[in-house]
């Protein structure tokens, strides 16, 4: 079962309780219109993880990738006996409950195991299915591993945080526990020799058993408590009547056993037809749309971190009044305190912060926190390239009556921007790779649909080499352009 | 007696510690060409700055045509700079800008006169200073003497009342250094109040009204030239006389 308790989870969870606690007591106070809500609102946004199949994953369906397995079933036949219509959000595991809380969704479902943990943060229904874990090894070594047991003086991986993760390192004796994020780079691992075995939920070991021949699946045989191997819903702190509501329709899942009668074959359907074709051209659309949306991001920030960047360095050097130096002052902190921050959690912050007072999607928040970002040393250049530019040339332009203004516009400025350009080319360049970082909201730039064709195929590194060629392809076209400007200003 | 264009009075500057400029007085009148002189650091450079505020007075008043500017707030005083135009040593010329674009930008931008009007005045003030021909060259194509001749020029877009010049042909190679020369005596000429910093004493012989012998922050003597150059009357304007004229 998934139960991630990261780092940023705890930030941002932190977060929200500082800033929200207003909120959540006149919530638990009043009347709880949850279920009211949704059905007037005639939408149930649900959150969930696509990259953990067979319990949800992405799959090529009419051409469009869409997000499918056994909680997306679940997720329609709640819609269903709401009597409104689902819409499916991804995002990464350790934002969902982040995103559940500040409400970019409605509920959560996927595999998500109710802790007492989460309790006391969300409401979860009655649990629709019962899992148990699996230990993936080598075919080749199956002679040698019977259970977690046999595992001594070699190394398991298991995805970081879960509960499987916490199983190996307090189950086992003399065995090295290896924590990644992705299961896919679980099992590139193994298949490797990096890794001995890898512990996942039984239903993902099935999958990935059953598309890889060079892979067996033995039993894990943890010592598991039902609780941490079972997956509920998750709603807002508090919906009573939502969650009795949905909880008829679990009980119903679960006395007609949809989940392994309909659901989880529906699901192994997918990952077969998924399979059927894993060739990196095959999913060209899914590559394209993520070039499309790094040069979306990139562009856009350049484009306002590059002015937020002149108003920050303009402010840097005011110099005078109190006023002024007060502006000055707000300037330098906000660009130190920016380059002394991760740009993840900054993106984080704009997305989920932010978001408590404004709904913004995905991308626009991606584009805010990263041309944020940007302005802070786009400031520091503009500020070294302002200081390069000759005393004499703000005399002269000041001797013929032009303002402070003027001259820093008409004769100031240009000539800071040709000496600085090489660095302002660079910045854009290194923000076509960092522009990545809005992966783990869910925009689906280049890294985001490099993971779902990872997932979908459960090819490990060809669709790396794939985004790596396109990468350069767009980090050197960019550096000829910006050089063909270069040239051309040579001038002067 | 005509009204003077700029009046100084206890002028003083420090630059910390440093006392550069201490105490003075004087008048510049309309049409009048004023050559100031004296040994180096002696604080020439810095009185001219005073003069149109690239330097801000540490005590005492700068007024032009009545206005003390070190009073006005930075608008008036934008606006008021306009009429003094100012040559530098290091020319200062836009090096990203042609010659053209140099002396039509503060017209354009400050005055707000439409490109056309800009264009052909800029033309004239460059057939006054004989650089036409090179008016869509880049500053960094011309030698010294042209690029001092375009900085006039781009001074006289303005329509100034005074010109201030600070060390026109310091940084000139000795043979431009006449070309340079000429175009300012023919402004003297046409009557343009000039304040020129400089070590040509032939020029200040020959087109200055008045000399200001400068040093140790004060203006020592304010004479006309043959008086000056014939009889100086203290010693430190003696001993550098003999120093530059051998």
């Amino acid at each position: 079962m998934k139960k991630r308790v990261g780092l940023l989870l705890a930030i941002m969870t932190a977060f929200v309780m500082l800033v929200m606690p207003l909120g959540n007591t006149t919530h638990a106070q009043a009347a709880d219109n949850s279920l009211e809500k949704i059905q007037k609102k005639g939408v149930l946004v649900m959150g969930t993880s696509p990259d953990y199949p067979p319990y949800e994953f992405q799959a090529t369906v009419n051409g469009k990738s869409t997000v499918v397995g056994m909680d997306v079933q679940i997720g329609k036949k709640v819609a269903k006996d709401l009597g409104v219509k689902l819409k499916i959000k991804s995002m990464s595991f350790d934002s969902l409950l982040v995103a559940l809380q500040t409400g970019k969704v409605d509920m959560i479902i996927s595999g998500m195991n109710p802790t007492p943990a989460r309790r006391k943060n969300v409401s979860f229904t009655h649990t629709y299915y019962q899992g148990g874990y699996d230990i993936v090894i080598n075919k080749t070594d199956k002679a040698k591993y019977k259970n977690k047991d046999s595992f001594g003086g070699g190394t398991l991986g298991a995805q970081t945080g879960t509960t499987q993760y916490n199983a190996a390192k307090s189950q086992t004796k003399n065995t090295t526990v290896k924590g990644m994020t992705s299961q896919s780079d679980l099992i590139l691992a193994l298949q490797s020799h990096k890794l001995d075995g890898v512990a996942m939920e039984k239903p993902s070991a099935e999958a990935y058993v059953s598309n890889n021949k060079q892979l067996a699946a033995i039993p894990s045989d943890f010592n598991m408590s039902s609780s941490a191997t079972s997956s509920a819903i998750a709603f807002r702190k508090g919906s009573t009547s939502l969650v009795n509501k949905v909880n008829k329709t679990v009980d119903q899942i679960k006395k007609e056993n949809l989940v392994k009668k309909d659901y989880l074959p529906a699901a192994g359907k997918y990952l077969k037809t998924n399979t059927v074709n894993t060739s990196m051209t095959h999913y060209w659309k899914a590559f394209l749309t993520g070039i499309e949306y790094t040069l979306i991001i990139t562009v856009c920030s350049v484009f306002f971190g590059f002015i937020i960047g002149i108003i920050l360095a303009l402010a840097r050097m005011a110099r005078g009044n109190f006023f002024k130096n007060l502006l000055r002052w707000v300037a330098t902190a906000y660009v130190e305190f920016i380059r002394g921050t991760p740009m993840m959690v900054q993106v984080m912050f704009v997305y989920f912060g932010l978001g408590l007072f404004v709904n913004l999607p995905a991308l626009t928040s991606g584009i805010i926190a990263i041309s944020l970002n940007s302005g802070a040393y786009v400031a520091e250049y503009i500020r070294g390239g302002i200081n390069s530019v000759d005393v004499g040339q703000t005399e002269a332009a000041r001797s013929l009556g032009m303002s402070n203004g003027k001259t820093m516009r008409y004769v100031i400025l240009p000539q800071a921007l040709k000496n600085i350009w090489p660095s302002l080319g660079n910045e854009f360049i290194t923000l076509i790779k960092d522009s990545s970082i809005v992966s783990i909201i869910g925009v689906t730039e280049l890294i985001y649909q490099s993971n779902i064709v990872r997932s979908d195929t459960y090819r490990g590194v060809a669709p790396i080499v794939v985004i790596m060629v396109l990468y350069f392809i767009l980090t050197f076209t960019a550096s000829r352009i910006l050089n063909y400007f270069e040239r051309k200003m040579q001038h002067a | 007696m005509p009204k003077p264009v700029i009046e100084v009075e206890k002028l003083a500057k420090s630059f910390g510690d440093n006392q550069v400029l201490k105490d003075i007085t004087e008048q510049v009148n309309p049409g009048e060409v004023i050559v100031v002189i004296g040994p180096s650091g002696g604080g020439k450079s810095t009185f001219l700055r005073c003069l149109n505020l690239l330097e801000t007075p540490t005590s005492g008043k700068v007024a032009f045509e009545g206005h003390d500017l070190t009073t006005l707030d930075t608008k008036s005083v934008n606006s008021l700079r306009e009429k003094m135009g100012m040559v530098f040593q290091g020319f200062n010329l836009f090096p990203n800008m042609t010659v053209l674009e140099n002396i039509k930008l503060a017209p354009m931008k400050v005055k707000n006169t439409d490109d056309a009007s800009a264009t052909k005045r800029a033309h004239e003030l460059l057939q006054r200073v004989g650089l036409d021909d090179h008016a869509d060259a880049f500053p960094d194509s011309l030698s010294g003497g042209q690029a001092q001749r375009v900085a006039i020029a781009r001074a006289l877009a303005m329509d100034p009342e005074v010109l201030l010049f600070d060390e026109p042909t310091s940084a000139l190679d000795p043979e431009m250094v006449g070309e340079v020369l000429n175009v300012m005596q023919e402004l003297a000429k046409e009557g343009m109040t000039m304040v020129v910093v400089t070590h040509e004493m032939g020029f200040a012989k020959s087109v200055g009204d008045r000399i200001w012998f400068m040093a140790d922050g004060y203006i020592q003597e304010n004479n006309t030239p043959e008086a000056f150059f014939a009889n100086p009357e203290t010693d430190r304007a003696k001993d550098f006389l003999s120093k530059i004229l051998m």
